[in-house]
């Protein structure tokens, strides 16, 4: 399905105070793929997140969804227009149970629902459990799906694979591309392992600083040499 | 115009005693995050202590009704001695009331409610002690000193307002010495900015807690007896207004900040001070409308930190 | 030996704690309900001492106009709660809580300035529906009954859960469809005629009126209830209320020795039983 229904930055840029967060980003995605952001600490990955799904508003530039820039829209709204998230630092609700978590995001109730959604990720024995009792890697999962029970067309991802063991990471990058099928998303996805997104990305962009330093398939980034600079030193 | 420097003078005095004040509550809430609920009735301790001190007798319906004190002592050195008992009571607050809770990490809200708990014991215990009926200070502590000194323009001040302003002055500048110059002071400050950081390079962020706390009943305490000084105490109760007004100072300056605290007492007393006589109930008000102004429009105050949450 | 002027303080308690508890349960520590209370209470007064007409030819006070003066203060707090609400709610955890106290404190301030509400004295001679007090338990009993009714079935509606996710997280909830401005407005809102509901009852039963009721004690004492009763469903605010207002005066006999008790509990109590005393059942 070619998309006109994607995600389009223009000149992004965003700035706090003294800090230049984000530099003049300006790239789109296509529909239905899965795009990787890639860069060291603090390089603005988690702010671009912040930014799409109107947490953080942009100091110049814009983003556009669905053809309409997303300015000054709540990040409820833009969760209504179909853009969810997971975050870096787990934000499951705790006190509710694994079900519950879901029902929110669907909006309704309608457990069968929740727990098809729970079965995506092996956590359907655990719905009435409270979110807050899970394991970490389980309230990775639930966070995961959680998301995706917004019913998105666009999904971002914030180090989904952080705490992963090797095997854990390969079920997730089956997963991952599973549901970009079952659901006909678009994924974008933040993560530090660079070999898995190596294997799963579609496409790749580097940060650094803010500023997208490369952009393009995997082995087109992995062969550029500013990249190699900004990661390795210089004269590596 | 000599009207207008005499409300300025008389603004910047109430003002000081706020400033005061205001500090105890930025120094626990710089340390802890919360803000201490007792802090107001620390106030109230300290006020009453001072007249203790002086020699005070205790009215006939609390307790210890007709008693006094076998010493008197002079001024300065009641109002230290006050200041000190009050860091007692304020230190034994710490360990009943926040020391339980921060053990366990509990959530803020859980601290309101046991200081509160603390603030009506330390009240009522003053109740039952004292009496509920007004005390006012002996009238000769001033001495040979006159009530009300002549400084020039006409101006005139009243010899318990510049001793507040002295104090509160000269107090402050100790304080802001201390943190700043001083290795206490700076491990302090170190733990307001990051307390695990603070203690994984070996600073004991409860003793340091237990410091701000002794610190800032000190300053309640004082500023209690300074209170005391200008006005008479109205009873146990009389505290709680200046505790609520505290956190317009608070709130003003910023949560946290040292140096708002102090600007923020200053403005909100010489705004109370320039509320035309005909609207002098309203008084009070001013140091809500304050607060609730500042929150709305800006709330990290004048000096604080805006309050964001990371993502 | 039952008192039912007792029991009616009881009532109004509990009553007062589930308004606390339903900003609390969206994760909103507002403590502006004795300002909503008193003008719930103050608009009572007002119509009843100042519109003659409202009188009736009974002795007693006619429960239409009870009711009269219920359709006035409930649209009116929550217009002004609407109004306060959409820029204080946008303040989170302590600025949110000091933002309340100092609204009631400036209700209080003017209300006992000016003579129009009586001033530090108050409204008083205010007429009585009720020859006794059993009439106000039975209106206080049913007031309480509605509201709990609503409480539990807030519960189980999507608004209840939305409540809670907030509560947790409420970035989150934001990032997932929930529009926490909305919710906690009705929360809030819901809360402030709750408060204003139980004014205008407690102004009857009380027989006069002050701005005294806005105090900022009466707003922490109420955040006790709710604390120290259990904050996760209805039952704990009640529970708390009714034992809470019971307690002081029940160590009447001890006589001033029972605020220090009172201190004590509340002082204690969230150091020993911080979830509260009525827990929410875990799965």
């Amino acid at each position: 399905m070619i998309g006109s229904t994607s995600l389009e930055l223009n000149g992004l840029s965003v700035r706090f105070g003294g800090l230049q967060a984000l530099d003049q980003l300006s790239f789109s995605l296509q529909q239905g793929e899965i795009f990787g952001l890639i860069g060291p600490n603090g390089a603005g990955k988690t702010t671009l997140f912040n930014v799409i799904t109107g947490l953080t508003a942009a100091t110049s530039g814009e983003v556009r969804w669905q053809g309409k820039t997303t300015a000054g829209l709540r990040p409820d709204q833009l969760c209504d227009l179909g853009i969810a998230r997971t975050f870096q630092n787990i934000r499951v609700f705790s006190d509710l149970s694994c079900i519950d978590n879901l029902q929110i995001a669907m909006g309704c109730n309608d457990r069968r629902a929740a727990l098809e959604l729970l079965g995506i990720v092996e956590l359907q024995e655990k719905g009435t459990h409270l979110a807050g009792s899970l394991a970490y890697g389980e309230q990775r999962r639930l966070e995961l799906v959680r998301a995706l029970a917004t019913k998105p067309q666009l999904l971002l991802l914030d180090e989904p694979a952080a705490g992963m063991n090797p095997v854990e990471k390969q079920k997730l990058q089956v997963l991952l591309n599973t549901i970009r099928k079952q659901f006909q998303l678009t994924i974008l996805i933040i993560e530090h392992h660079v070999p898995l997104m190596m294997k799963l990305c579609d496409r790749l962009a580097v940060l650094n600083f803010g500023r997208c330093i490369a952009i393009g398939s995997p082995q087109e980034v992995q062969e550029d040499p500013l990249v190699i600079e900004a990661y390795l030193g210089r004269g590596a | 115009m000599e009207v207008w420097l005499q409300l300025l003078v008389n603004g910047i005095s109430i003002g000081a005693v706020y400033s005061l004040f205001a500090l105890g509550y930025t120094l626990v809430f710089s340390v802890l995050g919360v803000i201490n609920f007792a802090h107001g009735a620390v106030f109230t301790c300290g006020a009453y202590f001072t007249y203790i001190f002086l020699g005070g007798v205790v009215g006939s319906n609390g307790l210890l009704a007709t008693q006094k004190l076998p010493v008197t002592f002079p001024l300065a050195i009641a109002l230290v001695l006050a200041g000190f008992t009050a860091a007692m009571v304020g230190l034994l607050v710490e360990t009943v009331a926040f020391k339980p809770l921060r053990r366990r990490g509990a959530e803020p809200l859980l601290y309101l409610i046991t200081s509160l708990g603390a603030g009506v014991i330390i009240v009522n215990l003053i109740q039952l002690l004292m009496g509920a009926e007004a005390y006012a200070l002996p009238s000769n502590i001033l001495g040979s000193m006159p009530a009300v000194l002549a400084i020039g323009h006409g101006l005139q001040i009243r010899t318990v307002q510049l001793l507040l302003l002295i104090v509160g002055g000269v107090t402050m500048l100790i304080l802001n010495i201390w943190l700043n110059q001083s290795l206490s002071g700076k491990a302090l400050q170190a733990v307001a900015e990051d307390t695990t950081t603070a203690r994984l390079l070996g600073i004991n962020s409860g003793a340091m807690i237990q410091l701000a706390f002794a610190i800032a009943s000190f300053l309640a305490g004082l500023s209690g007896g300074l209170v005391a000084l200008s006005v008479n105490i109205g009873g146990p109760y009389f505290g709680i207004s200046y505790g609520l007004k505290g956190l317009g100072v608070l709130v003003l300056g910023g949560l946290g900040s040292v140096p708002g605290a102090m600007l923020g007492g200053l403005i909100i007393g010489i705004t109370e001070a320039f509320v035309p006589a005909k609207l002098s109930a309203y008084k009070d008000a001013v140091a809500f409308a304050f607060l609730f102004l500042v929150l709305i429009i800006r709330p990290q105050g004048l000096f604080g930190k805006p309050p964001i949450e990371k993502v | 030996m039952f008192d039912i002027s007792l029991f009616v303080l009881m009532l109004l308690g509990a009553l007062l704690a589930l308004a606390v508890y339903l900003p609390l349960r969206a994760g909103q520590l507002s403590l502006a309900t004795p300002g909503f209370y008193t003008i719930g209470g103050t608009v009572a007064a007002l119509l009843s001492t100042r519109v003659p007409e409202l009188g009736g030819n009974e002795q007693t006070y006619p429960l239409t106009s009870v009711f009269l003066e219920l359709m006035l203060a409930i649209p009116l707090v929550a217009l002004l709660a609407f109004l306060i609400g959409k820029p204080v709610l946008k303040l989170k955890g302590i600025y949110l809580a000091i933002a309340t106290i100092a609204l009631v404190e400036i209700l209080r301030v003017v209300l006992l300035s000016s003579p129009w509400f009586g001033a530090a004295v108050g409204i008083f001679a205010i007429p009585q529906p009720f020859e006794g007090p059993e009439g106000y338990a039975a209106a206080f009993a049913v007031l309480l009954g509605i509201t709990a009714w609503g409480c539990q079935r807030l519960e189980t509606e999507p608004l209840g859960r939305e409540m809670a996710a907030i509560r947790n997280d409420e970035l989150a909830a934001r990032c997932m469809g929930v529009n926490s401005e909305r919710v906690k407005l009705i929360a809030f809102v819901l809360s402030a005629i709750i408060a204003a509901a139980a004014g205008v009852l407690a102004a009857h039963f009380f027989n006069s009126w002050s701005a005294r009721q806005a105090s900022f004690d009466a707003s922490i004492t109420t955040l006790a209830f709710v604390v120290l009763g259990g904050s996760r469903t209805w039952l704990g605010p009640v529970f708390g209320g009714l034992v809470l207002t019971a307690l002081p005066e029940l160590l009447r006999p001890i006589g001033d020795l029972r605020l220090i008790v009172f201190g004590l509990v509340i002082l204690l109590g969230p150091i020993f039983i911080p979830q509260g005393l009525i827990q929410q059942k875990r799965s």
